[in-house]
This record gives structure tokens, C-alpha cells and sequence, in this order.
């Protein structure tokens, strides 16, 4: 009875446990004890890790399964199908964690349903929260089938797997539009800040910024899972794919890095790339990880041909993307604030918690769910066309 | 009825908080001292040199809070007072973020945490009262009134007095207030934020959503062109199949 036994003691295992545990004690602290004793935030920061990392980072790291739909459905790359799924599934994960981590976030969570009736249309967080209502709908929707087609009953899932292929044109049409909006308007929040925010970060187009740079993140960190499905969950896929989406985002990466180095110099900032201060170098390092140090690897052909080297970079690009997110919502405000924020360690937990279940929840959907093209499809099409 | 608002004569101030006492009983707040804003204290005397400066707030015309609240839980109400509806408000904390005075604040102790910030004691004024800060003030350092009238009042005694900064702060910041403030020592050094502009920040986010339509239009036209484009190209590869594959078939046949 082997089902029985202990499970085994692994590294992963008791890391997994740990997060989960201090995770736990985290949510009790901040439901049931308040924000005062689970966060740093103050009236001079009412914003900290949970909007930037949680809620900015979250939805710009999921930008890759409307990049990905997009690509495959609308331009006709047909290399992308076998892992349009994976990057949709990706992408809906990550609106779950912004979903829940929404709840953290908002002093009064129960009144999360507040902005379906109540409206003001002026403001641009009323926009960002209808955002997320409707692109986690085309989310679920364009998911659904990966879980329906496992339903035992034939009938309705062969009905229900027909209207998916019947809508999922219009699917993949509506969620480019919402996640396009979604992701400029999580930069468009920031307009109103002008004159609190430093200004290496503020611009009127803010919100293109926001659209430019999380499409090549959103791809990053799809070549990410990808890599990692295929060597540890076993997944089979041509990996070639990786280096094909790779050299999408170079080229993502460079309209990004003119955009905002003409934007920065037209708005006068650049006598504050050289400025003694902190902010100046927060700046470089965000520039260094999301830009520079990025498009030099790519240009290489030996790194986007090698899978390992690719993951790496592209480690990189998301953590410049953090980078830049965080110097938007937390260093950028903390001069005009005149407060110094440090994350408290149970904003960080839950935060670590959150996004470990949806990496847990990615690892069982691969492992359980037919989420890459399986070898006796690939077997069976290869009769059909013999 | 005219709107209303408050002016400040920094001049006239001599420092005795009798306005932070008179607020927190008028508002049923904890009467002990506080130096800085509070979620208990929504309005404070601070000490700069010699000069005393009240802060509160600001009751801006166009007020960002307002824009940004997603659920208008904060409207600027026609009397003045921007109002804050505690029953829509869901806690995000945004209009916080907007604020270009940094003035609301957040409950953080409690577990139903709401925003606090004056509200010019909205309730007395439509019973025909004064704020209560003003009514506390022995000096008249705070006056009440039509916002007109105040505005015409403080520009007077700009000019009679040449002592006085020649600026009515209030009056042109972020589009302009419904509380305004005179002084003798040039407002940046008292700690008035150098406001930003002399445009009502809404106009920054209205400007970009106004766009929103055309881009969503032109965006999703766009998308449909380029999908129809595949669509046909494979079609035409589909057709083109085909034929080349009757046409080898009945070759086939003939010989």
C-alpha cells in the first residue's frame, strides 16, 4: 500500500510547506488583525508590495497568453498552437493571484463587488477593475476546454467543445482588446500622480509604457514555464519554439527601450539619470535587467538557439520588469511621500504564498490535463495525414 | 446656494489649537494632541519658525480623489465640501494616492478601516452653520463664506498690505480650492506642497480615457483586418492543395 506511506521528506517539499505555513499566518495577521500589524503602509504609502508586485507585476507577467492567442489565431503563426494553451493557462493563473491578492489589498474586502453598481467612469481604477471582471471571464473561457474535455459524458462535451471552436475567434479578439486596455490602464493609474511621482517615472504615456513593456515580460515569462514544463514535468514540445518566441521579443524589447529613452529625454528627465540618489540608481539597475543587459544576449544567436541560456535572459527581462513596476508604485513616490517603505515580512508571505499555489496549481494542470500536445494525438494525426 | 470655502490668514494665527479641539469634538474624535494628520485628527496646527500653518483639506474644485475613487465614493458636493460616502467606499485607497496634499487617511488599526479626511463639517453647514474649526478661532486667522467673497477679501488685503505674499495659495493650485491661505513668508517654506500645476489633475486620466473608444475602435478593426488576412492566406493554400490534388489524381486516372 504505497499510498499510505509518509510522503518523502524532499527540499522542495519542506519549502512548499514552509510558504504555505507562513503564508497562512500572514492572511490571519491581515484579516484578522488588521493592516497595521501585516503591513508597512502608512498614510504617505496607502500603496506597497501588494499593489506593486501582487496586483502591477501579476497582470504585466500575464501578458503572455493574449500575446501568444494573438500570435497564433490572429497573425496565423501556426508554429505557436501546441503551446497557446499553456500560455493562455499561465496568464489565467496570474489573473487568479491578482484576484486573490485583491482581496488582501482592498480594507474593506467584502465590498469587492462594489465597482458592478456603483460606477465613475473618470476613474481610471473603476476601468481597471472592470478589466479584470471581463478578461478573467475570456480567461476562464478560453481555458474551459482543457478542463471540459475531460467530462465523462460525451454528449455535452462534444457540445460544449463545438461552441468553444465556434466562439473562440471572437474569444481571442475580446481578450487582445481587454488585456491591451487592462495593461494600459495599470500604468494610466499614475497619470493623476504627477508631481508626487519622480520624474524617471512619470510620463503622460505612462500608460503606453505599461502596454510596450509587459507584452516581452508576458513572453518571458511563458518561455519561463515552458522550459521548465519541458524538463521537469516532461513535457513534449518542440523546444525550438522557445528560441522562435524569443526572437518576437527582442525587437519588443527594443521599441520599448526607444520609446522610453525618447519619452525620458522630451520630457526633460534626463538630468535625473545622473542625480546622486538613490532613485538614480534603481533607475540604471531596472534599465540594466529589463533593456540592456537583455538585448545583448538576445542578439546572440548561440543564446536564443540554447534553451538554458534563454531561461536565464529571460529570468532577467522579469526581473527588470519588476523592477520597473516596483520603482513605479513604491521608490518613485517615496521622496514626494517623505516615507521610507520596507515591505513587513507578511506582506511579502502572502504575496510568496499566492503566487506558489498558482506555480503548484500550473505544475498539476501540466501533469494532469492535457495541456501539451499529448504523444498519441501527435500519433493519431500523424495517421489521419498517412 | 453659493459654494463655500475657508480662508486661512497664516498672519493671524497665534498657534492656540483651539480649531484641532473644536474638529475632533465636532467629528466625536479623541481629544488628545496630535502633531500630523490623522485618521483622528483632520486638521492640525504646525509649527514653521515662527508661523503657525494649519493644514486640512483642501476641497479642490476639480478634486483628484474624486476622479480616481473607482465606486464616487468622494464627490465634490455643490456647496463646497467634498463629501465622502463611507457606505460605496471598498478601501482601495487610491484617492490617497491621488491626493496631490497628501491629506486623507487611512484607518490601519481597524479591521473595517475607512478613509478620513475634513469634510468641512458638511452636516452644520446645511443646518446654517460654520465649520467648527472657524467658529473656534478667537483671532479670525479662519474666515467662512461665499467663495467669491473670499477671494475678493484675501485680494484686498494683498493689496493694502504689502507685507503679504502677493499669492492666494488655493487659488490657481490643481485648478483652484475651496480653501485658500495668506502669508507673510513665501509658501514653500512652510511646507506647502509647490502644487503641481494649475490644471485640475482629472484632466490628466479624462484626456487618456477620452481616448479609450478610438483606440478600442481602431484597435479591434485592426485585429479583424490582420485575422481575415490569415483566414483568406489559408484558404487559398487549402484551395491551391486541393487542386494540385485532384489535378495529380486525374492525371492518374487518364494514363
Amino acid at each position: 500500500m504505497p499510498n499510505l506511506r509518509f510522503p518523502k521528506i524532499t527540499l522542495w517539499r519542506v519549502l512548499v510547506t514552509l510558504i504555505f505555513a507562513t503564508g497562512l499566518y500572514a492572511t490571519y495577521a491581515r484579516f484578522l488583525q488588521g493592516f497595521a500589524a501585516s503591513t508597512n503602509l502608512s498614510d504617505g504609502m496607502p500603496w506597497g508590495l501588494w499593489v506593486g508586485l501582487g496586483t502591477l507585476c501579476g497582470v504585466g507577467l500575464s501578458a503572455g497568453g493574449f500575446a501568444v492567442a494573438a500570435a497564433a489565431y490572429i497573425l496565423g503563426f501556426e508554429r505557436y498552437r501546441p503551446v497557446v494553451r499553456a500560455a493562455v493557462l499561465i496568464s489565467f493563473l496570474g489573473y487568479l493571484t491578482v484576484v486573490v491578492g485583491m482581496l488582501y489589498e482592498l480594507g474593506l474586502p467584502w465590498r469587492v463587488w462594489h465597482p458592478i453598481f456603483m460606477w465613475n467612469r473618470h476613474s481610471v481604477l473603476f476601468e481597471v477593475a472592470w478589466c479584470v471582471m471581463l478578461y478573467t471571464t475570456v480567461l476562464t473561457l478560453e481555458f474551459s476546454p482543457a478542463l471540459l474535455e475531460k467530462l465523462p459524458w460525451k454528449r455535452a462535451r462534444e457540445w460544449y467543445l463545438r461552441w468553444h471552436r465556434a466562439i473562440l475567434i471572437e474569444l481571442v479578439l475580446i481578450g487582445v482588446v481587454l488585456s491591451s486596455l487592462h495593461q494600459s490602464f495599470l500604468g494610466g493609474l499614475y497619470l493623476i500622480t504627477e508631481g508626487k511621482l519622480y520624474p524617471l517615472w512619470y510620463s503622460s504615456y505612462i500608460p503606453s509604457l505599461f502596454y510596450l513593456s509587459a507584452i516581452p515580460a508576458g513572453l518571458a515569462v511563458t518561455i519561463m514555464a515552458l522550459y521548465l514544463s519541458a524538463r521537469s514535468l516532461n513535457a513534449r514540445f518542440d523546444l525550438s519554439i522557445l528560441g522562435e518566441i524569443s526572437r518576437l521579443m527582442a525587437p519588443l524589447l527594443a521599441v520599448y527601450a526607444l520609446f522610453r529613452g525618447v519619452d525620458l529625454v522630451t520630457h526633460g528627465a534626463l538630468p535625473y539619470m545622473f542625480r546622486w540618489r538613490s532613485e538614480t540608481g534603481l533607475f540604471w539597475l531596472e534599465i540594466a535587467l529589463f533593456v540592456v543587459v537583455p538585448l545583448v544576449l538576445l542578439s546572440s544567436e548561440q543564446v536564443r538557439n540554447n534553451p538554458q541560456w534563454l531561461y536565464w535572459t529571460c529570468a532577467l527581462v522579469v526581473m527588470g520588469f519588476i523592477a520597473n513596476r516596483l520603482n513605479v508604485s513604491v521608490t518613485g513616490l517615496q521622496a514626494s511621500a517623505g516615507v521610507h517603505y520596507v515591505p513587513k515580512w507578511t506582506e511579502m508571505a502572502s504575496t510568496i504564498a499566492i503566487l506558489t499555489a498558482a506555480v503548484l496549481a500550473f505544475r498539476y494542470a501540466v501533469l494532469y490535463l492535457n495541456i501539451f500536445p499529448q504523444p498519441k494525438e501527435r500519433w493519431m494525426m500523424k495517421a489521419a495525414t498517412d | 446656494m453659493k459654494t463655500k470655502a475657508i480662508l486661512v490668514d497664516i498672519t493671524k494665527c497665534i498657534g492656540c489649537r483651539n480649531c484641532e479641539q473644536a474638529c475632533k469634538e465636532a467629528h466625536g474624535l479623541p481629544l488628545e494632541n496630535e502633531p500630523v494628520l490623522s485618521a483622528t485628527a483632520l486638521t492640525v496646527v504646525e509649527q514653521r519658525g515662527d508661523k503657525f500653518v494649519r493644514r486640512m483639506c483642501m476641497h479642490c474644485q476639480d478634486p483628484a480623489c474624486a476622479s480616481a475613487c473607482p465606486v464616487g465614493a468622494l464627490k465634490k458636493t455643490a456647496a463646497g465640501p467634498v463629501a465622502y460616502d463611507a457606505g460605496k467606499c471598498m478601501g482601495c485607497r487610491y484617492c490617497m494616492l491621488a491626493c496631490p496634499f497628501q491629506v486623507p487617511r487611512y484607518e490601519w488599526t481597524k479591521l473595517a478601516p475607512y478613509v478620513k479626511k475634513c469634510d468641512m463639517c458638511a452636516g452644520r453647514l446645511e443646518e446654517g452653520g460654520l465649520p467648527a474649526c472657524v467658529q473656534a478661532c478667537p483671532t479670525g486667522a479662519s474666515l467662512f463664506g461665499d467663495r467669491d467673497d473670499l477671494l475678493a477679501e484675501a485680494q484686498k488685503r494683498i493689496l493694502e498690505n504689502p507685507a503679504y505674499v502677493r499669492h492666494i495659495y488655493g487659488s490657481e493650485e490643481v485648478g483652484g480650492t475651496s480653501v485658500f491661505f495668506l502669508s507673510d513668508v513665501p509658501f514653500e517654506k512652510l511646507g506647502f506642497v509647490a502644487a503641481p500645476t494649475n490644471h485640475p489633475l482629472p484632466t490628466l486620466t479624462a484626456n487618456a480615457l477620452a481616448d479609450v473608444p478610438t483606440v478600442v475602435l481602431l484597435g479591434s478593426s485592426l485585429l479583424f483586418g490582420l485575422y481575415w488576412i490569415t483566414d483568406r492566406r489559408k484558404q487559398v493554400a487549402l484551395d491551391e492543395a486541393k487542386e494540385k490534388f485532384f489535378a495529380s489524381h486525374t492525371d492518374e486516372k487518364r494514363s
